[in-house]
């Protein structure tokens, strides 16, 4: 049975206030990690901006449904992208149809062809980096929530399978597809000397 | 049907990078990597290109929003 003095009360508050203040302090300092990923899910900045803000006002609320010394990153971006297919924000793009033939060395392969042999550095440099971040917009948003989470959002795969709810051979093959359609739309933005 | 070893090497080209491989997966791509200069251009351009990637998309939030978020804590008293 559970024997509540008024002193164990206070102090069982005061205990529960420090975590609380440590468990926000954390949040806040990934704030930037979760606006790098949240800035490319949604279309616009603005959109961004709310969903961080929906995101920190439930994490907040919720700091007791996460447990100490788990991966606090992954907790977050799980609300976020639970708040952010519950509003409905998620682009709905057409899949796209264009076959997907190449391998991974495609990209390399086709603007190697164009310049001649320069170095890897060189020819990575012939992107411009608007052109990548319209050539990651184009890609369909499954496609894109997995490179988003992986490879500017740095969760491993396994990470970004819970952080979706899928399994991690789902994670793995949208990755593998996502990059394929990424470099395929960069290829076509390099030969029509658009990136 | 077996591939031959680049062919393998582009197959394992992203879970490596990502380091999702495992040890002894890891150390085949290597040791091909080592002696295989068509393979070795090809993963140096792709680490390069996630480096690219990575560096447009590093959009800074805005000091509003920041204050923003830092106004949702709970008040202490």
């Amino acid at each position: 049975m559970n024997e509540s003095t008024p002193e164990t009360g206070a102090r069982r508050i005061a205990e529960d206030a420090r975590e609380r203040v440590r468990f926000e302090e954390e949040v806040l300092e990934l704030a930037d990690q979760v606006y790098r990923v949240a800035r490319r899910l949604v279309p616009s900045r603005e959109e961004a901006e709310d969903l961080v803000q929906e995101t920190y006002a439930r994490a907040f609320r919720s700091w007791r449904s996460y447990t100490s010394g788990t991966n606090l990153r992954a907790w977050l971006m799980r609300i976020l992208t639970n708040l952010n297919i519950d509003r409905g924000r998620r682009e709905q793009r057409a899949p796209t149809t264009q076959p997907l033939e190449e391998g991974d060395y495609f990209l390399y392969n086709r603007l190697e062809a164009e310049t001649g042999g320069e170095d890897e550095q060189r020819i990575v440099q012939r992107l411009s980096q608007d052109g990548i971040v319209d050539a990651l917009s184009a890609v369909p948003h499954d496609f894109r929530d997995v490179i988003v989470l992986v490879d500017i959002g740095d969760f491993s795969y396994q990470d970004a399978a819970q952080i979706l709810d899928v399994p991690i051979g789902t994670v793995m093959s949208r990755l593998h597809r996502g990059r394929r359609i990424l470099k395929q739309q960069l290829a076509e933005a390099a030969v029509a000397g658009e990136a | 049907m077996t591939l031959d070893p680049c062919e393998k090497c582009e197959e394992v080209l992203q879970p490596f990078l990502d380091r999702e491989l495992s040890d002894a997966e890891y150390r085949e791509a290597e040791a091909h990597l080592d002696e295989c200069s068509y393979c070795r251009k090809r993963y140096r351009f792709e680490e390069t290109l996630r480096m690219y990637v990575r560096q447009a998309f590093a959009e800074e939030m805005s000091p509003d929003l920041k204050a923003k978020l830092a106004a949702l804590r709970t008040p202490l008293y």
